[in-house]
């Protein structure tokens, strides 16, 4: 990581007029790293932060300086100091949840960036009909082609918006390809050996929960409720250029709450005893609602919740499905996620009216057919 | 934040993704193995996409673009302005966070602490997943290693009892058992993420118990229980050599 500044460097000094009035001016990055110990009282961020005060561009590449070297001081330091066992179980619960979606979000922005760059927006407008009550179902089942999680969906969800779908069409998408995916069902498949039916249990209640949001959506939703995701590039720019703009666009929206969402899902991860679950496991719909509670706030991938469903075997069949179908489409990292994306007056509503149905449909269809 | 902060941020966050995947298996300590190629590749996307990012912000500060691209920003955080003064809101500082917990924290792989409060519950339902015992097993007496997760899991399912009198080889780690006699060689079982890690157990009574967290490698056999399989709640195993190990490379099964 630190190789990584040296192409800046460079570039740095080619520019002539920064020097003025700048604390740094000529040295270069790496004696920044290496003149570091008589700059350990940086604030980060400095009281200056945000103020057009001068050259910027040089004061945020001493502020990243600053914050490599006090990694380095940090790491070795504190490697010997932290023992709290706690502390370190959060830690690595967080970082596992924070790494394990981020190739999911890398690969998620991606394609979103794609789609917008290169998928001409006439192409949706043939494919997905132009009437909401039509394209709800159309996009509940594409969902089920598109291997991917969470993560993945709310900026493709975005970037539908943006292209022309109607919204109620691209939250059904949004709501159905992490839940329903051929990667999630096989894994479910997998965690339920002896029982086909709870993969057929998900899919329906999963797939009947996400076109219902989406119809109630498309006939009571207001614009007005989902923050427009900006076309942010200049109209004249090449494709690569909106490709990398958009994508760098969604990661830095979409990323900071997903790592709000880890946080707190790495919390109650460490902070609920199992036992105090355990304790409710007999109720009968108290239960189911216990399960779809742990979903919302566990925030475990859509691909590797099965296996936790089935770990919590002493519940009922229709409790682990409540723990399926509401998981990915209502918990705290996605939540986060929509409200970077969408805004909070959209959550507002959106969550609510998906945890309803979502439930509605758990207690229906696990009364079918669990 | 600026743009160039943008660019230094995802170039961090894909060094670190790159650091614990490449350079180390720390990653192993957080995620499935079977992770490395995609975590590596979103690493190396997020670097390139950094550079280039840090490279155009550069070059558009160049000496003819310099007053422009220094524009005041009059927005506040969350809004940005569009074109290429664009900002990114002031949550996106916490991308630097995952990079703080890979460099500086590189928490170790869940423990005893997890262990000892995870669910315990065992796969009730798995038991048609288990081949038949008697096909290779070889010579009886000749301990066959065995995932606690495996042998725990034929405990609790096979009503045959075929694991009876066989020796078996386990390797776990150790977790007091703050309710009685005895402690528990235990591993964390995990299917993508530590984040759903469940814990796998079986309950020692012949031993004096090691230090907490140490690394185990037992030979001995099931304890078969009296009475209905399914009503125990931790199976016990009779230790008949043990040998203290290393950390095993993949802390999960």
């Amino acid at each position: 990581m630190r190789a990584d500044p040296p192409p800046n460097d460079d570039k740095d000094s080619s520019v002539p007029d920064r020097s003025a009035g700048s604390p740094v001016r000529s040295s270069s990055l790496g004696d920044t790293i290496a003149g570091w110990s008589d700059r350990e009282d940086e604030h980060l961020p400095p009281p200056d932060w945000g103020r057009p005060t001068g050259p910027r561009r040089t004061a945020t590449v001493w502020l990243f300086a600053a914050f490599i070297a006090l990694m380095g001081a940090g790491h070795a330091w504190l490697s010997d100091r932290l023992t709290h066992e706690a502390f370190l179980a959060w830690a690595t619960i967080f970082t596992a949840i924070s790494l394990q979606a981020m190739p999911f979000l890398v690969f998620g922005v991606a394609l979103s960036a794609a789609l917008t760059a290169f998928v001409p927006a006439s192409l949706w407008r043939r494919v997905i009909p132009r009437h909401p009550a039509a394209a709800v179902p159309v996009a509940g089942v594409a969902g089920a082609v598109l291997p991917g999680c969470e993560c993945a969906s709310v900026p493709i969800a975005g970037s539908l918006i943006r292209r022309g779908v109607a919204p109620a069409a691209a939250l059904t998408f949004l709501l159905a390809a992490p839940a329903i995916n051929p990667v999630v069902l096989v894994a479910t498949a997998v965690a339920f050996p002896n029982r086909p039916e709870m993969v057929v249990a998900r899919l329906v209640a999963s797939l009947g929960a996400a076109v219902v949001v989406g119809w109630l959506w498309a006939r009571f939703g207001r614009s007005g409720w989902l923050r427009p995701p900006r076309a942010h590039h200049d109209p004249g720019a090449s494709r690569w250029t909106v490709f990398r703009e958009s994508m760098q666009h969604d990661l830095m929206h979409a990323g900071g709450f997903l790592v709000v969402g880890a946080l707190a899902a790495a919390t109650l991860n460490v902070m609920v005893p199992r036992d105090w679950i355990a304790a409710v496991a007999d109720m009968p719909v108290v239960s189911v609602l216990v399960l779809a509670a742990l979903a919302v706030l566990l925030s475990i991938c859509s691909e590797a919740d099965a296996f936790v469903a089935a770990s919590l075997s002493e519940f009922s069949g229709t409790a682990q499905l409540a723990f399926l179908v509401v998981g990915p489409m209502v918990d705290l990292k996605l939540i986060a996620l929509q409200a970077g994306t969408f805004g909070w007056a959209f959550v507002r509503r959106f969550v609510p009216l998906t945890l309803v149905l979502t439930l509605l449909f758990s207690f229906a269809v696990g009364g079918l057919l669990l | 934040m600026n743009r160039i902060a943008q660019g230094i941020v995802l170039v961090l966050l894909g060094a670190a993704a790159l650091s614990c995947t490449l350079a180390s298996d720390l990653y192993l300590n957080y995620v499935q193995a079977a992770f490395r190629p995609f975590l590596a590749a979103a690493g190396v996307l997020l670097v390139a996409l950094g550079v280039i990012a840090i490279a155009v912000d550069l070059r558009a500060a160049g000496p003819a673009a310099a007053d422009a691209a220094e524009e005041p920003d009059h927005s506040g955080h969350g809004a940005d302005s569009h074109g290429h003064g664009h900002r990114a809101p002031g949550v996106a500082w916490l991308l630097l966070l995952p990079v703080v917990a890979v460099f500086v924290v590189s928490p170790p792989a869940l423990g005893a602490y997890t262990a000892a409060g995870a669910a315990t519950a065992p796969p009730r339902d798995s038991a048609a997943a288990l081949d038949d015992l008697d096909e290779d097993w070889g010579d009886p007496s000749e301990p066959r290693e065995m995932e606690l997760q495996e042998f725990v899991m034929r405990a609790w399912t096979d009503q045959e009892r075929t694991l009876a009198g066989r020796t078996v080889r386990l390797t776990g780690f150790v977790v007091p058992n703050p309710e009685g006699e005895g402690w528990y060689l235990a591993r964390l079982q995990m299917a993508c993420c530590a984040a759903d890690a469940i814990v796998n157990r079986v309950l020692i009574t012949d031993q004096p118990e090691p230090p907490k967290d140490s690394w185990w490698q037992v030979d001995g056999t099931w304890v078969e229980p009296e009475g209905d399989i399914q009503d125990i709640r931790d199976h016990r195993f009779s230790v008949a050599e043990m040998a203290e190990v290393e950390n095993p490379p993949d802390p999960y099964e």
